[in-house]
């Protein structure tokens, strides 16, 4: 076990990694906001943490806290600028947001190292702290997926009309996705910078907002253990592929095309609709079942294929 | 100045005619293609690999990218994006879907071409094409400059035609603002679908081998960066309007050839994505688009 650890390391930290880079854009997704700007931010960590690991040896806590600062307020002032926005423009303006930063990286002089990056940001971060993190914020991302704020962020998803009429603050809701996805994506590079000791602007580029994506359509978009699953299947995925050799990404690009087109609501969902059918066999709950989900989602016609994930076995108990 | 004027037309062109198709697409049937980079890369490639085999002039060129980018954009239509809207619950997760079949098929495409080249750029060396520099004393004008030129109105000027004044594209463009009632009437959208689809790719291989010729060789990489700048044209001027391309793709090449010349070339990239900020901050339906008419 030891051993495996010890030879796997670098993938397991890239795993916990990815899996905060998805949930920057799995988060707002949740709210029906398709934003990008997670990426961005985890390049506005990665070099903040960078810099005050070099130029101010920064503890490496302190160093992370100051990118996520400055990327929450990225976010807000973002969410203020796009608010407009909706939808694949949304996603867009994110992209190219994205994408500025990166320029902005390459022509920052001897603040952002140029083209070559930054060197030698040697810190104490050390691997179980990174898990610590993860383990505290899917904690926090599983709680406001139930009770009253997962039925609020539902509600924003699907109705964004009938969530005002109820109350909600739509708006604010929004606000906030940005604002967490900020922080989430610049935890994420921060980490990664001070893993590798190293950032460039190669690190976060379109090529980084496509992994992402792909984590979450494969994993399974309503829920963080969808941006688990992409995550861990697309770090070691290539280690895995190393068996077809030459062929490697081919089947990579096949594998990420099967699963858009054939199981849409990813692994999560394949994995949710297993296990409901299994409950529906053994007993005469059925009904039950159907019942509870639909009247759980407000946007009713996609019920039977992504259920909220809590509701059912409440359902199946009653 | 008057160089920089060609210069930009020639890239403004190129441009044209791998936003077009795009932006047809996604304006008719609701499909924005991520695999259109990788379609426009790879009808270059297989070009690269006939012309290999056999000398063959120009226009027979032009020709096999305009068939290879029409059969692999109706296969990627037919394999990935039919079943997806066949499957889909709903409009927004259907988008998403498609956004990731068509960054699946992409790298399909992109891994074989990387594995056939081992990533070395490919180009036409044994076509019988040469290139031909003239000297008109102000400028230099090469015979691939003017048939990119030449080749970008023509198509576009067949697409706009094909769109506002045939009966399919009358039906395409009544898709593109409500595919229910569109279909009440008696409009095919497979087929139309698949006949747009087809049309999108051909430019995209028309683009992708007039490229190659432009710069010499290309690399398997070369899609993404279209892609990326395809979004540009396209949000300036305002999704599945032709004249809207043309204009979009006309800014983008002329403020990047201002931003080229003026400073040290590091910011051009800055350029494409700045301005789509831009226009969706003030209008973000593009300069010629209609009012969005949203499905619910």
């Amino acid at each position: 076990m030891s051993y495996w650890y010890d030879a796997h390391l670098i993938l397991i930290q890239s795993t916990f990694v990815s899996l905060l880079l998805a949930l920057s854009i799995q988060f707002p997704l949740r709210m029906g906001v398709f934003s990008f700007a997670g990426i961005g931010s985890y390049g506005i960590g990665a070099y903040a943490a960078a810099i005050m690991t070099i130029r101010y040896s920064w503890p490496a806590f302190a160093a992370i806290g100051a990118g996520m600062v400055v990327a929450m307020v990225a976010g807000y002032l973002l969410a203020l600028l796009v608010s407009r926005l909706d939808g694949l423009y949304l996603g867009m303006a994110t992209i190219a947001f994205t994408l500025i930063l990166t320029v902005v990286a390459i022509n920052g002089g001897s603040l952002t190292g140029g083209a070559q990056g930054l060197y030698g940001a040697i810190s104490t971060l050390q691997t179980g702290q990174v898990i610590l993190v993860c383990a505290v914020v899917v904690v926090l991302l599983a709680l406001s997926e139930r009770g009253r704020m997962g039925r609020r962020i539902d509600a924003v998803r699907e109705d964004p009309e009938l969530a005002v009429s109820v109350g909600i603050r739509v708006i604010r809701m929004r606000r906030m996705a940005f604002v967490v996805s900020g922080a989430l994506g610049a935890c994420a590079g921060g980490m990664n910078a001070l893993l590798r000791t190293t950032v460039s602007p190669d690190d976060v580029g379109f090529s980084l907002v496509v992994l992402a994506l792909t984590m979450i359509i494969v994993g399974g978009s309503r829920s963080w253990a969808g941006a688990l699953i992409g995550s861990v299947i697309f770090t070691w995925l290539p280690q895995v592929l190393q068996a077809v050799g030459d062929w490697q990404t081919v089947v990579y690009g096949v594998i990420v095309a099967l699963t858009a087109v054939y199981v849409p609501s990813g692994l999560l969902g394949v994995a949710q609709n297993g296990y409901r059918r299994m409950r529906r066999r053994s007993g005469p709950v059925a009904g039950a079942t159907e019942k509870a989900t639909g009247s759980e989602e407000p946007g009713g016609d996609s019920a039977p294929l992504e259920p909220l994930s809590e509701d059912v076995p409440t359902g199946g108990t009653r | 100045m008057a160089q920089d004027v060609i210069n930009a037309a020639t890239l403004g062109s190129l441009y044209l005619l791998f936003a077009l198709g795009m932006s047809l697409a996604w304006g008719t049937i609701g499909i924005l293609n991520f695999a259109h980079g990788s379609i426009f890369m790879f009808s270059a490639f297989v070009c690269h690999l006939i012309v290999r085999e056999a000398a063959l002039p120009m226009p027979v060129a032009v020709l096999i990218g305009l068939v290879v980018g029409a059969v692999i954009s109706v296969l990627v239509q037919v394999l990935a994006f039919e079943p997806i809207q066949r499957r889909a619950a709903d409009h927004r997760r259907a988008e998403l879907q498609i956004l990731v079949g068509g960054i699946g098929m992409a790298g399909v495409l992109l891994a074989i071409a990387q594995r056939v080249t081992k990533s070395v750029p490919f180009g036409f060396s044994e076509s019988t094409f040469r290139v031909h520099v003239y000297d008109l004393g102000f400028v230099r004008l090469s015979n691939v400059q003017i048939v990119i030129v030449v080749a970008a109105c023509l198509l576009a000027g067949l697409a706009g035609w094909w769109l506002r004044s045939s009966r399919s594209g009358l039906a395409l463009r009544a898709i593109g603002v409500d595919p229910e009632v569109a279909t009440m009437m008696g409009v095919d959208r497979r087929k139309l679908a698949v006949a747009i689809m087809a049309a999108s790719g051909g430019l995209a291989g028309v683009a992708g081998v007039l490229l190659t010729y432009y710069l010499g060789s290309i690399a398997a990489e070369s899609g993404d960066a279209f892609l990326l700048k395809a979004f540009a044209a396209i949000v300036l001027g305002g999704v599945g309007s032709v004249g809207g391309a043309a204009v979009g793709a006309a800014i983008l090449a002329v403020v990047e050839t201002i931003v080229l010349v003026q400073t040290s070339g590091t910011w051009v990239d800055a350029v494409s994505f700045g301005l789509i900020f831009l226009m969706l901050l003030v209008r973000p339906r593009g300069i010629f688009g209609r009012k969005e008419v949203r499905r619910t």
